[in-house]
């Protein structure tokens, strides 16, 4: 389950980074804690990119009411996790 | 019936069409708005203004220059990107609007264009028409403002016209038009939405937003090289249900959020500098089950592109709109042609 959730939060800083074309800084070391908001500065239209994204490689629907709650890539991770769970 | 097929985003955008839209729009995405009431004093006296309703009316004004930089050095720190000014008559104290200028320098301002707002402010100019010159009289008590608002910007590419549909100027928009694109100006819609407690004869029924629906529609196909609208445009003003109902509002007045988007950002600061979290929207004091205001739809409709990114069609009907908002709005930014020429239903609020 850790091994999963390290994988997923590897693949949603790719994505997060290839998207929103982020410089310095890579998959690997990007801070799985930083807050997308206050720390990466990332907004409702950038989450909106991201979530559509997501979407694709998890085969999920994301809230535009849980935005708000997504603020670190971890929680993303967890949010994607669960998801993916409750539709098994 | 065969099951709805189900795409990815990334086959959405995967069509050149399609992607090079969503490239030239998505550069905009770092746009974050918030409205000034500049003054609150008007040169003239419109039927129901949505400006002298409520309390902003009776904020104080504060005139200082060097107050209102201070305000928006503070709004660019805060991430603001992008301002709109407003109320009453920001033509009035072009030296506010012009310290605005200088340190943010995208922008709009919206003006009945009676007073030309000096060509060093390059913003958006948003000059409001309410019909032709017989209705202006009669609801704005202003003679000849069409002819007086096209020789003040003739020639001018910060101006678009804003023409605003009541159920009784509807024909009239054809007449004005006319007058605009013989003139190379540019319009966009706007609808009336009546203020909290309005009671007054102006607010839309569903024959009148049927009728303009028509209006529009045909103005569009018309002249589509004066009209900066697209269909989808027309399907969400034009709805029986409000802009809120349709797309849950993103403004912090209906939106309890401070985490994210507008809810996090958005302010709108009154003529004495303060503001108010529970009355901060983009036209203060409309009746929100009524509001299918264009500034409003520039915000909320294009804040719900996720639910929109569901097959080619809607999500095109999505960048036709994000497209227009940015073509009216942003100085610079051309409008290209509609992708989605049908009427395209809005996915469901849930």
């Amino acid at each position: 389950m850790s091994n999963d959730i390290n994988q997923t939060i590897t693949r949603i800083a790719e994505i997060i980074i290839n998207e929103l074309k982020l410089e310095d800084v890579t998959a690997e070391t990007f801070d799985a804690d930083l807050d997308l908001v206050n720390e990466v500065g990332i907004d409702s239209m950038d989450m909106a990119t991201v979530a559509l994204f997501l979407r694709d490689e998890y085969e999920i629907q994301i809230d535009e009411d849980d935005y708000p709650k997504l603020t670190t890539v971890r929680i993303i991770a967890q949010y994607i996790d669960n998801k993916r769970n409750s539709n098994e | 019936m065969a099951a709805q097929q189900k795409y990815k985003f990334s086959d959405i955008i995967a069509d050149p069409i399609i992607n090079e839209r969503w490239e030239k729009v998505r550069r905009y995405f770092f746009l974050r708005e918030s409205t000034y009431d500049m003054s609150n004093r008007c040169n003239i006296r419109c039927d129901g203004c949505y400006y002298f309703v409520g309390e902003k009316q009776f904020a104080e004004e504060n005139n200082s220059e060097s107050d209102w930089r201070q305000l928006f050095l503070s709004e660019k720190e805060r991430g603001i990107t992008f301002v709109v000014l407003a109320g009453a008559e920001p033509s009035l104290v072009p030296q506010l609007c012009a310290a605005c200028y200088e340190v943010i320098p995208l922008g709009a301002i919206a003006t009945n264009g009676l007073k030309p707002i000096p060509k060093e402010i390059d913003y958006r100019i948003h000059i409001s028409v309410w019909g032709n010159d017989q209705t202006s009289q009669a609801i704005r008590k202003a003679p000849n403002m069409l002819t007086r608002q096209m020789a003040n910007y003739q020639g001018d590419a910060r101006a678009v016209f804003v023409y605003t549909f009541t159920p009784f100027n509807i024909d009239e928009a054809r007449e004005v038009t006319e007058i605009l694109a013989a003139h190379g100006h540019k319009i966009t819609f706007n609808m009336f939405s009546a203020p909290v407690g309005y009671d007054g004869s102006l607010r839309h029924t569903p024959q009148s937003l049927a009728k303009t629906r028509m209006m529009m529609r045909e103005l569009l196909a018309d002249y589509p090289q004066t009209v900066l609208f697209s269909p989808y445009n027309i399907v969400a003003h034009t709805n029986e249900k409000g802009l809120h109902d349709l797309f849950s509002c993103t403004y912090p007045r209906m939106n309890p959020s401070t985490d994210i988007g507008l809810g996090r950002s958005f302010r709108q600061y009154r003529t004495d500098l303060q503001w108010n979290r529970d009355a901060a929207c983009c036209v203060p004091d409309t009746d929100c089950s009524d509001c299918r205001h264009y500034a409003a739809g520039s915000a909320v409709v294009t804040a719900r592109m996720y639910r929109h990114a569901t097959d080619p069609v809607t999500f095109s009907a999505w960048l036709d709109y994000a497209d227009t908002y940015l073509a009216v709005w942003v100085r610079g930014y051309e409008k290209g042609q509609n992708l989605c020429p049908a009427f395209v239903n809005p996915p469901p609020n849930d």
